[in-house]
């Protein structure tokens, strides 16, 4: 009441702004709450995405991002002269569409599968134990599987012992992708597990007493229950990754991969590293990279936002 | 008695306080002019840096904090009054933090640099580079000797007006031979085994000769290490160097790019020649030559199959003298075995018993300056390194201290004073202080290394120059490329060790895959050899 009597009374002249002014300082502690998480948004999102500009300027680091002069669509011209690059985004792309058919449900299994565990202390050990793998740094996972698979490795050792002949797991095309998935799956499935069982949490208990009392079985609350509860949470998930399907994980695939895995390995995020960081520095060049990928990103993202919606799903957009 | 007594002790205070005003003066008299004209001509400034500046040095060589307690780090931090800030750099990664230092302006006051020509007009075209003082040959005479000799200084002082980069010397006062050829292209192969087998030991042997060695260790096992054997250690450069290089010399980045005979710029990986070294690279592995993973392997990996483990009979190892040193010192500490009778050093030749290598500019790497830094300490860091190009301060970074580690014999020779089986590497581990003039010089004479493997290593470095003025298949040094700059020709930088060792590993046709390669790198090639040809008019 307090407050309320404090907004200024709406006039029947007010503009538009005036109303949203109104408005805010209605909610003005709501909007107080918001403001840190909008300044860091600002600060670390937008603001930054100046520099993209780059993309379009001879960069001179003395000249600095304003001063630089700009050439127009020059560094694009480069970009798409290299055949590498389409041949990075096509991997990105096959790679990650890929990750999201085998990878994608793994979280949701884990996550459905640790729920029906009744020993409280059980189903912790187990969701700590998933969980840990993903508080590795890709360098020490790629050193394990690189130790564990070479060829004079532990499997191979085993293999040799039991009589038969050496795999080159390392420099074997065929296997890198699936090797990518699968330690991929196992460094990160716990920690993506946890949103789906925040998700499952949140079920209201009376629709499984319900279900009970109907005489559902654990396997059927599953789905029937469980599941179609947290389909709004698997459809963002979905969404947001789909917009990152243009980005994949760079430090797992740059530490596995070797020159023998070269055609299937360099992704886009290895290639713009290539092109900044292994050959003569162009910052400009890297930028046109990078900037064209942020675009690719976005539309799959709004793709994927409009598909789920015409699916009768909810969007990421409202 | 009062009065005179008062006056004696004012007299004896005016004494002191004059005295000290004197002292005073002088030190700061002294270290003025120090600062002012730098160092004295021969390289061994006075003592009397009054002041201690920290100084921040990025370089290549590992060092621990202990290493910096020794005798021979704190000689030169005690008479140069400095403090080291150092930043040690991966060899992996150093092309790439120092660009990244660089390019964000976080270089350190100095560092080492992998010299890259497009980088250094594109770093000094945004004045990333400190540009030294016009008179700093004056200044610092044995430093600017030692740069002229690497050539490339002059000239890129005459591209951008001015000395923003010192190119490091590798032969200052005692180059090996005329020409002077590339030291890589030197393997070491294991004489015990090679005679167990019946192989011929020589200077010089075509990469198909190698390979046969290769297949009697393969075959007979001289060394009974059974399946650990790798019959030839090499990485992805080694087998670019000793196997591609050898049977086609423009296959590598520096002489990719090329003049023909007409005098027109080729790009040497798209020739008959390179698809033949391929087929040869190629050939080697499916025999199982060489290991079966070997294109994971490290920096250094390949080396420690030979001296760590003792399981490989061939090894690339390179012309220096110090390189065959260390082979020596890590086969006695890890095989507990004397080298010399196991190790045999030769270089490497093509198949049709040609000799291609690199000709050597003499100089490797540069010494580059924070663009920030101050006066005071670029001074300081340019007499320090003045004194260590210098005779004195060579013979102290590379042999230590006279009396101690060496002294002169008879004949004003250098003889080393380490008890045996003491290197100074050991005693004095991880030196860094030979900031300018690379080891290289000053290997050919340092006693602190056997004589044996010194004059074995000029004795190769002349057969080097022999073979390449009598077969002329050497790739020059091409300055016209070289100081050539463009956004195509940076774009069209590969890296070739891992490009071919992919094709031989690909399955398919390799003919067919390096045709494919080569159209696919066409539209990025073919722009620079435009732009060279049309530059040539």
């Amino acid at each position: 009441m307090k407050s309320a009597a404090a907004v200024p009374a709406k006039k029947p002249g007010d503009s538009k702004f005036q109303l949203f002014l109104r408005e805010v300082w209605k909610n003005r502690m709501v909007y107080t709450l918001v403001l840190p998480g909008l300044v860091w948004l600002i600060l670390f999102a937008y603001l930054p995405m100046g520099g993209l500009s780059l993309a379009f300027k001879d960069f001179k680091f003395r000249e600095g991002i304003l001063g630089s002069p700009w050439v127009g669509l020059d560094n694009f011209t480069y970009v798409f002269r290299d055949p590498a690059f389409l041949d990075a985004v096509w991997r990105t792309l096959a790679i990650n569409i890929g990750k999201l058919i085998v990878q994608f449900p793994f979280p949701i299994i884990l996550a459905l599968l640790l729920n029906e565990l009744r020993m409280r202390r059980f189903k912790k050990s187990l969701q700590t134990i998933f969980t840990f793998p993903n508080f590795l740094s890709w360098i020490v996972v790629s050193g394990v599987v690189i130790n564990v698979l070479a060829y004079d490795g532990l499997v191979n050792s085993l293999i040799k012992l039991l009589g038969g002949t050496g795999i080159n797991f390392l420099g074997s095309e065929k296997m890198f992708v699936p090797m990518i998935y699968l330690t991929d799956i196992w460094k990160s499935a716990g920690w993506g597990a946890i949103i789906y069982l925040a998700a499952i949490s949140g079920i209201d208990t009376d629709q499984y007493e319900a279900a009970q009392i109907d005489g559902a079985t654990r396997l059927q609350q599953m789905f029937k229950v469980t599941l179609p509860n947290i389909m709004p949470t698997i459809t963002i998930m979905f969404i947001l990754s789909v917009g990152g399907l243009m980005s994949s994980g760079f430090d797992q695939i740059f530490n596995l991969a070797n020159a023998a895995t070269k055609n299937v390995s360099e992704v886009l995020d290895v290639y713009i590293y290539r092109i900044t960081f292994q050959s003569s520095t162009d910052f400009s060049f890297s930028s046109a990279v990078s900037l064209f990928r942020s675009i690719v990103n976005m539309i799959l993202l709004l793709l994927a936002d409009r598909a789920a919606k015409l699916m009768g799903g909810d969007g990421l957009f409202r | 008695m009062n009065t005179f007594k008062r006056k004696s002790v004012k007299s004896v205070l005016a004494v002191a306080l004059s005295l000290t005003m004197i002292g005073l003066a002088a030190c700061s008299n002294s270290g003025g002019n120090n600062a002012e004209t730098g160092s004295a001509n021969e390289g061994n400034p006075t003592d009397g840096y009054t002041k201690n500046l920290t100084i921040s040095l990025g370089s290549t060589i590992k060092t621990a904090s202990s290493d910096f307690e020794n005798e021979f780090h704190k000689y030169f931090t005690d008479k140069f009054n400095i403090k080291w800030d150092y930043n040690y750099i991966e060899w992996d990664s150093w092309a790439e933090k120092l660009r990244l230092w660089i390019s964000s302006g976080d270089l350190p006051d100095v560092a080492s640099w992998n010299y890259v020509h497009g980088d250094a007009v594109n770093y000094i075209d945004q004045g990333l580079l400190y540009k030294l003082p016009d008179d700093w040959k004056e200044r610092w005479p044995n430093v600017a000797k030692a740069y002229a000799l690497t050539g490339l200084g002059d000239k890129l002082e005459e591209l951008v007006g001015g000395t923003y980069v010192l190119p490091r010397p590798v032969y200052f006062e005692n180059k090996p031979a005329d020409p002077l050829i590339n030291q890589i292209g030197v393997i070491a192969l294991r004489s015990d085994w090679a005679k167990a087998v019946g192989f011929e030991l020589k200077d010089a042997y075509t990469t198909s000769e190698l390979m046969e060695f290769a297949r009697l260790v393969k075959e007979k096992d001289p060394g009974k290490v059974g399946g650990n054997l790798v019959p030839i250690a090499y990485d992805i450069n080694d087998a670019l160097t000793n196997i591609v290089m050898a049977n086609s010399v423009h296959s590598r980045v520096e002489s990719a790019f090329y003049k023909d005979a007409e005098g027109k710029y080729q790009w040497g990986p798209a020739s008959e020649e390179t698809l033949a070294a391929l087929k040869e690279l190629q050939a080697t592995y499916k025999e199982g030559l060489l290991h079966p993973e070997f294109y994971t392997w490290k920096n250094g990996e390949a080396t420690q199959k030979f001296t760590v483990t003792g399981d490989s009979a061939i090894t690339s190892l390179g012309g220096l003298a110090s390189y065959r040193k260390d082979m020596d010192t890590k086969m006695k500490d890890n095989l507990g075995v004397n080298s010399d009778e196991l190790v045999h050093t030769a270089i490497v030749l093509g198949d049709d018993g040609k000799y291609r290598n690199l000709d050597q500019v003499n100089y490797w790497s540069a010494v580059i300056f924070n663009p920030e830094i101050s006066e005071e300490k670029f001074e300081r860091i340019m007499d320090f390194m003045e004194y260590t190009t210098a005779t004195e301060g060579q013979t102290i970074v590379n042999m230590g201290f006279e009396g101690k580690d060496w002294k002169y014999g008879e004949n004003k020779e250098l003889v080393s004073l380490l008890p045996e089986g003491t290197t100074l590497d050991k005693k004095y581990p991880n030196r860094f202080e030979g900031l300018y003039v690379l080891a290289d010089d000053f290997s050919v004479v340092n006693p602190a290394i056997k004589k044996e493997y010194r004059d074995r290593s000029v004795e190769l470095y002349k057969l080097k120059a022999e073979l390449a003025t009598k077969d002329k298949a050497t790739a020059e040094y091409d300055w016209d490329y070289q100081l050539y700059d463009s956004k195509a020709k940076n774009q069209a930088s590969f890296d070739y060790a891992t490009e071919y060792t992919n094709l031989i590993l690909k399955p398919g046709d390799l003919e067919a895959n390096w045709k494919e390669w080569v159209n696919s790198k066409m539209s990025l090639v073919q722009p620079v050899l435009d732009e060279l040809n049309n530059l040539k008019k």
